[in-house]
């Protein structure tokens, strides 16, 4: 065993190699300084067959193996980072989840095009309140006849916006963490499919990274992949295979920038000879190539393992950990070598310098690797509990009720009986102008309320729903519709009374902590993403201009409100918990209850094991009878 | 004289009744006392099936000789081990030495743990084994935890009798009559068996559950169990409460308010609160001081009523003891599935509801509780009185919903 790729491998790689230097390395510059995605070195890379590299031919794809895969990524990062992880994105991250778990349909409709180079692919997993931990993911996938119905956004999305097609993680079964998260195949132009702004990188800047919007998107039952609720699993396996692009994307900078140091330290001369033959740089030279086979060696064996289907997850973490550090150290040495020189922008080691770093944070940082190592050495930790820490609205506890039944007047109607329930009496009212602390109820208008005469409208309903009138701080600040005094907010005035009518209001952090003693919160509002509605006893999907007016309406008794009585706080009725989603089991030899959240830490059970996945040698921890003495509850 | 009766014609009842016993397992009040039921098969071969407890071994071992006059004892079915039936095992055996025993292996593994010699005279059954008597075939049939793990049950394929261990008891005393339509169940006998089961089995519905399922298949005239009345009549009636006092489904919608009151001021508070219920129009209301009242009979109760009030003053910034009891009781017993109001009381740092609530929500299954605690300064005043009538007003709504 000589641990050496073969000699087709090596071919390979000079082919790639002769292509990146020729085509990549005289424009690797420009990308970085203009933030330029390679369109056409992307296009000519799929001419090449290396979009589809690892992928059978009859799906579009090259059909060679998982190393030729890395030594791909690896050669286009060895001149630019950025190409490197398009590549890396796109076949790792876009493709092969496609592959693995498609049907034969979804293949043949979106994998071969991808695998082709005529599309490219992309991964949606991260999102603000998900990063490391995907069980705080909150986009949401609601089956709805023959579709589901995706909200909400993600992340530091690499490829996205120019990528054609998104696998996308959201939750389709709410409250049970990450068992409830479903994959999605879902492409670029769809209606409701947006994108934010391509985010302004520190390195990889020929590669493009944007934010992911869903309002709404209907995507078709066809398009989920896999199973619902093995989104999960779907994403770590995805991520385990994505680890051997970045890993071999790490080397390739580090390969890149190891060979321009060495270069340069042998032409530069000080103190008579060149700086190679200086021991402070040639040790330096000596450990870059140590670490740079160390690393090579890690990163193609895990690719082999993958190739030969051997597990490989925790080799590929050890893979993409190790050699990504290493990248560091590499390129800071190389830097150093060229001295003054390399901290001048348009010399190569200065931006792969700058490109080493994601390299260290994306798809699962270091100390993310790290904890996949373990926990394949050690197990799972006993203390981390599985149980989903639901983050709760910045109000509190509310009963989130959405009317969306009916027409709009139908749901007003629900809405006005919701809080006649509630012991609203509207045939009482308080003036427009009571000071906001004082009042009982507000009706408050935000950003959303449109033009200047639309507080008309707010103004009309105060009047029926026997409230003051409050604003959002923009409303008061920015657009001056309202004094100063009239704004809620933690920065402004609190609102303690009972009833709060938010219309047009999104809800931004510090206008929510200002209403959280709200006995009861209405949210109007045309957009069903905005936060508010988290936050809300009460909403209403809908424009202002219609709903307002009917709600006025509604309330409307036709005599003038009487002065209300002293305010009497209204309690706040508690939400029903949510129920157990999943069985208890009992043993029979003692009425021992093996619940799944809490798993058995004596028998070294974490939490979250459930019953069926449970080792068959457990024992019950009380009375040792064995796993099939047990029966559910 | 003895004080045997017939259940059928060749199979009696041998037990016997003891008004002396103050506490049943040394923790629950028995007024009226308790029976121990044995019957005795004189077939072909003679079978008893399980023992006494000590306290009546003396008549036990008379109404057996009695009736055996003479003839050997050539078995002993033993379904469940518990000293108040297996107590006088070592008795019988002395007496008996050509008698064999019929158990399941956990029970003979519990003999030889109380000191009985068993060796070589033990005949093991498992689930489904039948044995034939004579004219009687009796098969066995495994309970689990119902509510120890070595218990079965048997039944007399032939007369249709199962012999049910602790399943169908009760407390009280027999007093000569056997069968449940000699007494007055529904109206004396109800509560104590509510009381039986839900302390002593009370935990284990989803077994018992398991066993009502298994008996469901069968054929059956008489319930034989191990404490109280032979059933042989209205098996619905029973029946259905061990379904729902098993999956833990309230028998009545109605409100259980236990209080817990120093010096009588939150006991004021929770009668305000009965008395406001009662005027909303629900009466079945039931209010209880958890200091001088059982916990085995609050437990009861909470099996018994779809809502339940905790009313408790603060103590040593903590739930006061005998209510924190109450509540450790319920958890154990796995009370769930009832909606629940707290009322707190403080003088100066009213802490229990909080405590309650967390309580209920994280140590027991399935609670749904009504609203934030109430909380009352010291005594009810023009402040907290409107918020005793809203959650009267809350309570009334949901157990009328």
């Amino acid at each position: 065993m000589l641990f050496q790729a073969t000699q087709q491998h090596e071919e390979f790689r000079a082919k790639v190699r002769e292509f990146a230097e020729a085509e990549i390395k005289p424009i690797a510059a420009t990308l970085d300084q203009e933030n330029l995605f390679p369109d056409e070195i992307v296009q000519k890379m799929g001419f090449m067959g290396l979009m589809g590299l690892p992928f059978p031919i009859e799906y579009g794809g090259s059909g060679l193996d998982i190393l030729h895969y890395s030594i791909g990524v690896e050669e286009l990062s060895r001149v630019d980072g950025g190409v490197g992880v398009i590549l890396s994105a796109h076949v790792s991250l876009g493709c092969w989840p496609i592959f693995a778990f498609g049907t034969e349909k979804q293949k043949k409709k979106y994998l071969t095009p991808l695998a082709k180079g005529e599309k490219l692919g992309a991964f949606g997993l991260t999102e603000s309140e998900a990063g490391s931990d995907a069980g705080g993911t909150e986009t949401t996938a609601e089956l709805s006849g023959d579709h589901y119905v995706l909200n909400g956004s993600k992340i530091f999305i690499t490829n996205a916006p120019k990528a054609d097609i998104y696998v996308v993680f959201a939750v389709t079964t709410p409250d049970i963490g990450t068992r409830g998260i479903s994959a999605f195949i879902v492409e670029k132009g769809w209606e409701g499919f947006t994108f934010g702004d391509k985010y302004d990188k520190m390195g990889i800047r020929s590669s493009t990274t944007a934010e992911l919007n869903f309002n709404n998107v209907k995507v078709p039952k066809e398009n989920l992949l896999g199973k619902e609720g093995q989104g999960f699993k779907i994403a770590m396996a995805t991520l385990d295979g994505g680890r051997i692009g970045i890993a071999s994307q790490a080397l390739g900078i580090a390969q890149g920038a190891y060979e321009s140091a060495l270069d340069y330290a042998k032409e530069r001369e000080q103190f008579g000879m060149a700086i190679a033959h200086q021991q402070a740089i040639s040790f330096k030279i000596a450990d870059m190539a140590t670490k740079l086979r160390a690393c090579r060696f890690l990163v193609y064996s895990a690719a082999e393992l993958k190739e030969n289907h051997e597990s490989y997850a925790m080799e590929s973490a050890m893979a993409k950990q190790y050699t990504s550090d290493r990248c560091l150290e590499i390129v800071n040495d190389a830097l150093q070598i060229y001295g003054g020189s390399g901290f001048i922008k348009g010399i190569d080691v200065e931006r792969f310098y700058r490109d080493a770093k994601i390299c260290t944070i994306y798809e699962g940082t270091n100390e993310i690797q790290r904890v996949v190592i373990a926990a394949h050495l050690i197990g799972k930790s006993p203390k981390a509990d599985g149980k989903p820490k639901k983050k709760g609205a910045l109000t509190g506890e509310r009963k989130k009720i959405i009317f969306k039944d009916g027409t709009a007047q139908e749901q007003v109607a629900a809405l006005v009986e919701g809080l006649r329930k509630d012991g609203y009496d509207f045939t009482v009212g308080i003036p427009l102008d009571t000071p906001i602390v004082q009042a009982e109820r507000i009706v408050s208008a935000g950003k959303g309320i449109g033009p200047k005469e639309n507080m008309e409208l707010i103004k009309a309903l105060a009047v029926q729903a026997g409230a003051a009138i409050g604003s959002s701080r923009p409303v008061a600040e920015t657009l001056k519709y309202v004094p100063l005094s009239r704004y809620v907010g933690m920065s402004g005035q609190k609102f303690k009374g009972n009833l709060y009518i938010a219309c047009g209001i999104s809800g931004a952090g510090q206008h929510l902590k200002g209403i959280k003693e709200a006995s009861t919160i209405v949210a109007i509002n045309s957009n069903p993403n905005a936060p508010i509605f988290k936050n809300a006893d009460y909403g209403i999907v809908g424009d202002v201009e219609v709903i307002l007016p009917l709600l006025t309406e509604a309330l409307d008794n036709g005599n003038p409100k009487t002065e209300a009585p002293p305010m009497k706080k209204i309690k706040r009725t508690k939400p029903l918990k949510p129920a157990r989603l999943y069985k208890l089991y009992v043993c029979c030899g003692c009425g021992y209850e093996y619940d799944k959240d809490i798993g058995d830490a004596e028998g070294g059970i974490a939490p979250g094991v459930a019953f069926d996945k449970l080792p068959e040698e457990w024992l019950c921890p009380c009375c040792a009878e064995e796993k099939d003495q047990f029966i559910e509850v | 004289m003895y004080t045997v009766r017939n259940v059928t014609e060749d199979l009696y009842w041998v037990g016997g009744n003891d008004h002396r016993l103050a506490l049943f397992e040394n923790v629950h009040p028995i007024p009226r006392g308790v029976s121990y039921n044995s019957y005795l098969l004189l077939d072909e071969k003679t079978a008893l099936f399980d023992t006494v407890d000590w306290s009546v071994c003396r008549e036990y071992l008379a109404n057996a000789e009695g009736l055996l006059n003479g003839r050997p004892l050539d078995y002993l079915v033993i379904n469940h081990m518990e000293p108040d039936h297996g107590a006088s095992i070592e008795e019988i055996l002395l007496r008996h030495p050509e008698t064999k025993v019929i158990s399941t292996g956990k029970a003979f593994m519990m003999m030889r743990q109380f000191g009985f010699d068993v060796d070589g005279r033990e005949l093991e059954v498992k689930e489904g084994d039948s044995m034939s008597f004579g004219r009687h075939t009796i098969v066995f049939v495994e309970a689990p935890m119902v509510h120890w793990p070595e218990a079965m049950v048997s039944f007399d394929a032939t007369d249709k009798v199962l012999f049910s261990a602790d399943g169908f008891g009760s407390f009280g005393a027999l007093d000569g009559k056997l069968f449940n339509d000699e007494v007055n169940f529904d109206r004396d006998w109800i509560d104590d068996a509510r009381r039986y089961y839900t302390n002593i089995v009370g935990k284990y519905g989803p077994f018992v559950q398991a066993l009502l399922k298994k008996a469901s298949t069968l054929e059956i005239k008489y319930i034989c169990p191990l404490h109280g009345p032979v059933w042989r009549s209205d098996f619905g009636y029973i029946i259905d409460k061990y379904d729902k006092w098993s999956s833990y489904v309230p028998e009545e919608r109605g409100v259980l308010i236990v209080y817990a009151s120093m010096y009588g001021n939150t006991a004021f508070a929770a009668q305000a609160l009965a008395s406001e219920l009662c005027r909303r129009g629900v009466t079945n209301v039931h209010v209880y001081d958890v200091s001088s009242t059982h916990v085995s009979l609050l437990i009861s109760e909470s099996f018994r009523l779809s809502h339940v009030v905790l009313a408790s003053v603060t103590y040593n910034l903590n739930i006061y003891p005998p209510m924190e009891h109450f509540l450790m009781e319920m958890k154990h017993l796995n009370v769930q599935n009832r909606t629940f109001a707290v009322i707190e009381n403080g003088s100066w740092a009213p802490q229990a509801g909080g405590l309650i609530s967390k309580f209920l929500e994280e140590e027991m299954k399935d609670i749904y509780l009504l609203e934030d605690p109430v909380t009352i300064t010291s005594a009810l005043n023009e402040l907290s009185s409107p918020e005793i009538s809203a959650l009267a007003s809350s309570i009334a709504e949901s157990v009328l919903a």
